[in-house]
């Protein structure tokens, strides 16, 4: 009587368990084959462009937006690698928030660093919070000799060379000019550096739960310890059922 | 019956979550502003940061030592008579780690991780492990005189700081030299 009545909820969980997985069980097979075998399917070549997908990766949209200073532009392709016309100049988390130039520095603001650069397009270094540029950093001004850092509350001068900051006392008697972001002309961005998702980032951000975000991990998370406790539930089944025929016999 | 199966079950659960929050899996982080690294490291002091330019010699070497091209045309440091200190960063495996070294008198003084930013095989930042390197200088082959005990599961984070550690020490010889030819 007992053994049959653990029979009865084991099953019963057991079915629960197994229809909820269902969906979960065959998409995740189905990904994890697709997955290990990416190189032979060639997944990483596959490229997708599709708009909404690279609004929900947080890349830009095909207009992109840059900073022309002198000729050259300045941007970030919403991914973390500033470009200097076509080419990568060094790492810059994105959003880019800002450019300014003077007439031998260009200097790019992105989200918690500060990259220079000679006008040539040139890293001469970067500069992060860690090093201490100030966490609410907003923007970049120069005027012919120097570079400004504006933030939420001040207006800073930024020495460049040994990049310690000073606070400008009265900054509204100051003209700082600032370069306004506006669309980087389409020919300057390579194909190579044309952004995409890879199908096999899309299928393993499917696989892993993180195109959900976290939220989506966690699913992906309980689908797994369900899966275990299936197979707990599984194997306590055919335990069962031996002590069942055991039982019978006697 | 089933009573002692949910149990079960329920300490397997317990511990599936308990490992999301390892120590492991919480080793991001910034413990240390590069600011306040170089203000307690000269205390009572506060030296203005200089830079090293990267001449294509000391670049060359520069790489040989990083195992990779070095980006920038010059390096920030802080200097006080013999003793210099450095925030390089290196990557560990995806992303980078902003490491403080102090060197006097060509040897390390203090290794210190300021940010790590992977996910694991943060234990490099503990004292415990940082201290191997005091003492330790540079030698001709690129790799530094003390044997660094390593890490299970932190292999390239140790690799990393090894090559910091290295770089500073190059970097700080290189000062010195330049100041010797300046006077």
């Amino acid at each position: 009587m007992k053994i049959t009545k653990s029979i009865v909820f084991n099953l019963r969980w057991h079915r629960r368990i197994g229809l909820s997985l269902f969906f979960m069980v065959i998409f995740l097979s189905i990904s994890g084959f697709a997955l290990n075998h990416s190189p032979d399917l060639k997944l990483s070549k596959v490229k997708l462009t599709s708009s909404w997908l690279l609004s929900w990766y947080g890349l830009p949209p095909t207009k992109q937006q840059g900073y022309n200073i002198a000729d050259n532009w300045l941007y970030n392709r919403g991914t973390d690698q500033l470009f200097f016309n076509d080419k990568t100049v060094s790492h810059c988390p994105s959003p880019m928030l800002a450019a300014a130039a003077t007439k031998q520095l260009v200097v790019a603001l992105c989200s918690g660093t500060l990259v220079m650069l000679t006008p040539d397009g040139q890293l001469i270094e970067s500069f992060n919070q860690v090093q201490g540029l100030p966490l609410d950093s907003q923007k970049v001004g120069s005027d012919d000799e120097n570079i400004y850092l504006i933030t939420s509350t001040d207006t800073m001068l930024l020495n460049t060379f040994n990049l310690s900051l000073s606070k400008i006392e009265n900054p509204s008697k100051l003209v700082i000019n600032s370069v306004a972001a506006t669309r980087v002309p389409p020919g300057l961005i390579n194909e190579e550096n044309q952004e995409g998702i890879s199908l096999e980032t899309l299928i393993l951000d499917l696989h892993s739960g993180r195109f959900f975000g976290n939220a989506g991990v966690i699913f992906v998370d309980i689908v797994g310890l369900l899966m275990c406790i299936l197979a707990l539930t599984g194997l306590w089944a055919w335990v069962n059922h031996q002590r069942l025929r055991k039982q019978k016999r006697l | 019956m089933h009573n002692s199966s949910l149990k079960a079950l329920s300490i397997v659960g317990a511990l599936l979550i308990a490992s999301l929050f390892s120590p492991a899996v919480l080793s991001k982080g910034v413990y240390q502003s590069g600011p306040e690294f170089i203000a307690q490291t000269f205390a009572p002091q506060q030296p203005q940061a200089k830079a090293l330019w990267l001449t294509p010699e000391i670049r060359q070497r520069a790489e040989s030592i990083l195992d990779r091209q070095v980006p920038g045309l010059r390096v920030r440091y802080h200097i006080l008579d013999n003793k210099s200190a450095w925030i390089l960063e290196e990557i560990g495996k995806e992303m980078p780690i902003t490491i403080g070294v102090v060197v006097t008198d060509h040897k390390i003084t203090e290794v210190k991780i300021l940010a790590y930013r992977e996910s694991r095989g943060g234990e490099v930042r503990y004292p415990a492990y940082t201290a191997q390197y005091r003492g330790a200088s540079l030698q001709s082959n690129n790799r530094l005189d003390q044997s660094i005990d390593g890490i299970t599961g932190a292999t390239l984070s140790v690799w990393a700081v090894n090559k910091v550690a290295g770089l500073a020490l190059y970097y700080h010889s290189q000062v010195v030299e330049q100041a010797v030819a300046t006077n």
